[in-house]
């Protein structure tokens, strides 16, 4: 009790001290009179009495100083004042104090900003139970082990595999598959609804360790052949369409297949069995259901297996190498391979996380010597008053903590100020990372778990332990220097520009720091300027098409009829869209440029096909069923012969249109026009009628592909390929074409009551959510490396303004010898340019090492592009010059007779 | 903490507490003149304590809630400060006077045995 009760009037009496000061002070009189009284009563004059009273009583200074020490906490007592002290400082040079504090919280909040992905992406679990134990499989062939003589990478298993590896494997606890995406039309309940969803093996939800929330997950009645049809809602599925109905478990719910495998289009009754918990998400959040995969031997999927409890995913791997090579005649020579399933998340992210973590830290060490460099040039000003400080007997040690303390405030005030930044950072990173949830998009996300950024408890506690290691390191170098003043030196009075000389102005210290940030801006212009450069290029790339003004949405349909019915529905839709007022032309087609839906097509020149028929591989062209307007819709340029009329119809003779590409490796050297050649299946000729630019199908960053084009009322309705899977897009082109979206939606509406639009977007946003990632990349390291540059900038203006003042006398004496203007601007200059030239050189080399980590992240450039290096030489370079000539100039206007005479 | 020559008084921490708590206890209300005045009676040696190392012991023991200080007139109507012990005092005098009988007997009977 006693001991927290003082403890508390102990730490009362750090910051609270007048009170007990003043009293101490009057007991300490009382005493002293009590004893005099005593001494005089002895027979003692007053003189004597009072010196002896003195002698009694002992040295009083040393006596309220073990006082104090009993009173209150001494460090901390010695801390609070070195605080007090700092405040006072601080605020005395407003203007100092707001760079300081505005250099370092760039770079803390850029650091905190980045560690907070770094903290989602990499340190923090999936949300799954244990996750860290849930692996997948890679089996890799070159292409001399594959029976197929291309190189092989999968992760797929069989059912029967499957069944093999549960029943023999000791490293895996469970085991199961995912058999990939499946998108369906949930009709029956209002405007019909179009959900993307998983197929999987049921056993995923136990391999997760994931229970439902209501209702049950799937167990192993659904691991069978022929089990009755079933599904199980994600918990925001569920809210968004059943309302949370808890009374969900048993219903019916209609649900069309748009992938099924047949020509039939059949709406099937699914049985809910369950709602997963809120925040389950397996493998996104973009997923709303999941149902069991088909179960015939041979049908399989990814495998998801979680490790037994203590066994390394490398003799997993060894195991599982065995079971599979047991069952794979053929995969022999395969190397079978383990990897954790958080891996597979952030692998592709990893090198942009190593750049953007490697940028951050030069930031911050730029902001760092630039705040170094501030604390010298002040510690200059201060010099006589710390060296009366340590004639007044304050100890090294002390001095250290007095300056220490006061660059530590810097810091953790600039701390505060850069998690406002850090949290400004996070929301433009969301915001660049957020990309359309759309799976038919395949557009890769710029980094996964985007929506778990953000700043929390842990992200703060860096931000004050960097505050922290940066107040040490910017404020280490001026302590140590600043604390071994030569008192004798400091107290005689010398002007402040000769004394500053000694500890903060060595030249040599000077140059360093200049070196040293046009060292690491530089490094970061270059990275900076290749992200950009290759940004440029891909955003202007010849990408075949003409993205603006045009209006995409898909229809979802109720009732969605066989192909034939579905095309005379996409017909009056694009007939009644080509009515609207603003509109020019308006087609559908099976797929637009950048949909990830890819359909080949063997094409040749004779009708048989080859006997046997060759695999389906990169050699048959892409083939695209369009209807009539596509091209004018697009902008895709002709560029020989004609697109297709309104005449190319059912009965008349089949026309295609080929793209360059296709035109150039089919008919080398000869005219393709006029042309009959053989697709598909299909043993009736086409002749090509027309040629087409190329199209960037898949992304701005991937090379045209040879392609064809039909018009979907020629195609046979007989092939399978003919509208049995994904419904068309629609596009439209015309003037404001968001504006059309409402009417297209009562177009839909008056064809079929319960049709939906869904997946609306401009070409135009396609196009920039194609390049969400490289656009991200680009906007952050451009912003690192502006504000890189920017802070060595202010440096250097720092250092030279400083090196400046301190030749003033320097200069007047050689302006009063007859030195011209320029001859001093040129004194100036040189100086500080030779130091930057010396810093580009190193940042340049220090680029040429660090850039290949950007390699992966550039369309178009090497890292080590020459122009990029060149422009960033040359831009820092100017900057450079103008930190350095404002100073310079500054000089040339010392007055030689004020210069001399403030000797 | 404390550099001060080894032979005076206070070298064992607590023994200058427990004698001021004593003090107190058995003569009322002193200031701190009073009480090393007294300290100097019983003392061998006069005025080897300085008296102002009391101050260190009485503002602890105040901090512990063991005495309370509060400004009186002395009989010459000097202000003073007087220190009292409290409640709190009471039970730890008895408690450290205890403990303090217990270790010199202990002290003293290993002196003892290590001189016969």
């Amino acid at each position: 009790m006693w001991r927290l009760r003082r403890l508390v009037l102990r730490l009362f009496h750090v910051v609270r001290s007048g009170a007990a000061e003043a009293d101490l002070a009057r007991e300490v009189a009382s005493h002293l009179a009590l004893l005099e009284e005593e001494f005089a009563r002895r027979g003692l004059t007053p003189d004597e009495a009072r010196l002896a009273a003195k002698r009694a009583l002992g040295g009083v200074e040393q006596m309220k100083e073990r006082h104090r020490d009993e009173r209150s906490l001494r460090w901390l007592d010695d801390a609070w004042r070195d605080l007090q002290y700092a405040v006072r400082m601080l605020r005395r040079a407003p203007g100092f104090t707001a760079v300081a504090i505005l250099t370092l919280a760039l770079g803390i909040g850029a650091n905190t900003a980045i560690f907070s992905v770094v903290h989602a992406l990499l340190l923090k679990p999936l949300p799954y139970k244990d996750s860290d134990q849930l692996v997948r499989l890679v089996v890799t062939m070159s292409a001399a082990q594959s029976p197929t003589a291309q190189p092989q990478r999968s992760g797929r298993i069989s059912v029967a595999e499957l069944s093999e590896i549960r029943s023999h494997s000791r490293t895996l606890s469970h085991a199961a598959f995912t058999a990939g995406p499946v998108f369906m039309t949930m009709t029956g309940r209002g405007e019909s609804t179009r959900l993307q969803g998983m197929r999987i093996a049921p056993g995923v939800f136990d391999t997760l360790g994931e229970r439902a929330f209501v209702g049950r997950a799937f167990g192993s009645a659904e691991e069978a052949p022929g089990a009755a049809p079933v599904i199980i809602f994600s918990y925001a599925a569920w809210q968004r369409y059943f309302g949370g109905d808890p009374a969900i478990v048993g219903q019916n719910v209609a649900l069309a297949n748009s992938l099924s495998p047949n020509s039939q289009l059949d709406i099937e009754g699914y049985s809910v069995v369950g709602v997963m918990p809120k925040g389950f998400e397996f493998p996104d959040a973009q997923v709303q259901f999941w149902m069991p995969a088909s179960w015939t031997p041979s049908s399989g999927g990814a495998l998801l297996g979680r490790l037994e409890d203590g066994v390394s995913i490398h003799a997993a791997a060894a195991e599982l190498g065995g079971i599979l090579r047991g069952m794979r005649k053929d995969q022999q020579q395969a190397a079978v391979e383990l990897v954790r399933v958080l891996d597979t998340v952030i692998e592709p992210v990893k090198p942009a996380l190593v750049v953007l973590t490697i940028a951050v830290a030069f930031v911050l060490l730029i902001a760092c010597v630039n705040v170094a460099n501030l604390l010298l040039a002040r510690a200059s000003a201060r010099q006589r008053e710390i060296g009366i400080r340590v004639a007044l007997g304050a100890g090294r040690g002390r001095m250290i903590r007095q300056l220490l303390t006061e660059s530590l405030l810097l810091a953790l005030l600039s701390g505060v100020a850069g998690s406002a930044v850090a949290l400004a950072g996070t929301r433009l990173m969301r915001t660049l990372a957020t990309t359309f949830a759309r799976i038919d998009l395949g557009v890769q996300l710029p980094f996964p778990r985007v929506e778990e950024i953000g700043i929390d408890a842990t992200v703060l506690m860096f931000a004050v332990a960097t505050s922290v290691i940066t107040g040490l390191l910017c404020g280490l170098a001026p302590a140590l220097g600043l604390s071994r003043p030569d008192r004798a030196e400091l107290l005689k009075d010398r002007t402040h520009a000769q004394a500053g000389a000694r500890i903060g102005g060595r030249t040599p210290v000077r140059g360093l720091l200049i070196v040293t940030e046009t060292a690491l801006a530089m490094m970061l212009l270059v990275g900076g300027g290749l992200l950009i450069h290759s940004f440029v290029k891909l955003a202007t790339v010849e990408s075949g098409y003409n993205p603006e003004n045009v209006l995409t949405f898909q229809v979802s349909l109720a009732d969605l009829a066989p192909g034939s019915q579905l095309k005379t529905f996409a017909d009056d839709v694009v007939g009644r869209l080509r009515l609207l007022p603003g509109v020019e032309s308006a087609a559908y087609a099976r797929q637009l440029p950048l949909i990830a839906i890819r359909e080949s097509a063997w094409f040749r020149h004779t009708p048989q096909l080859p006997d046997p028929p060759p695999r389906q591989t990169s050699a048959a062209p892409d083939a695209r069923l369009v209807s009539q307007e596509y091209f004018e819709v697009l902008g895709i340029r002709v560029v020989a012969g004609r697109g297709f009329g309104a005449t190319d119809t059912a009965g008349q003779p089949r026309v295609l249109v080929v793209n360059e590409t296709l035109a150039r490796r089919e008919f080398p050297g000869e005219n393709p026009l006029g042309q009959y050649v053989y697709a598909g299946r299909d043993s009736s000729p086409w002749q090509i009628v027309g040629v087409v630019a190329d199209v960037r199908q898949f992304g701005l960053d991937q090379d045209p592909q040879p392609q064809f084009f039909a018009d979907f009322r020629q195609w046979p309705v007989t092939d399978p390929v003919f509208f049995t899977i994904l419904g068309p897009y629609f596009a439209v082109r015309g003037a404001d074409v968001l504006t059309l979206v409402p009417r297209a939606r009562d177009i839909v509406h008056g064809l079929s009551a319960d049709a939906g639009l869904y997946n609306v977007a401009t070409m135009d946003q396609l196009v920039s959510n194609s390049l969400s990632r490289p656009r991200m990349y680009a906007s952050l390291l451009g912003i690192f490396a502006g504000v890189a540059v920017v802070l060595a900038g202010v440096g250097i203006y720092g250092v030279i303004a400083y090196a400046v003042t301190q030749r003033t006398r320097e200069i007047g004496i050689r302006m009063a010898l007859g030195a011209q203007r320029f001859e001093v601007v040129k004194l100036v200059l040189g100086q500080s340019l030779a130091w930057t030239v010396i810093g580009i050189v190193l940042g340049l080399g220090g680029a040429a090492v660090v850039t290949r980590y950007l390699e992966g992240l550039l369309y178009g450039l090497t890292p080590l592009d020459a122009p990029t290096f060149v422009a960033a030489s040359v831009t820092f370079l100017l900057i450079a010059l103008v930190a350095s000539y404002v100073p310079a100039r500054r000089a040339t206007r010392v007055d030689p007779v004020v210069a001399l005479r403030s000797e | 903490m404390s550099s001060e020559p080894s032979d005076r008084i206070e070298l064992l921490q607590g023994t200058l507490d427990l004698i001021v708590l004593r003090a107190l206890a058995t003569m009322g209300p002193q200031h701190a003149y009073g009480l090393a005045a007294r300290l100097e009676q019983v003392g061998d040696h006069p005025l080897t304590l300085n008296q102002g190392t009391l101050y260190p012991a009485l503002v602890r023991l105040d901090q512990k809630g063991w005495i309370k200080g509060t400004w009186q007139k002395t009989d010459s109507n000097r202000d003073a400060k007087y220190y009292a012990i409290t409640k709190a005092g009471t039970r730890a005098l008895e408690k450290q006077t205890e403990r303090w009988r217990k270790l010199a007997g202990l002290v003293n009977k290993l002196l003892l045995g290590e001189t016969s």
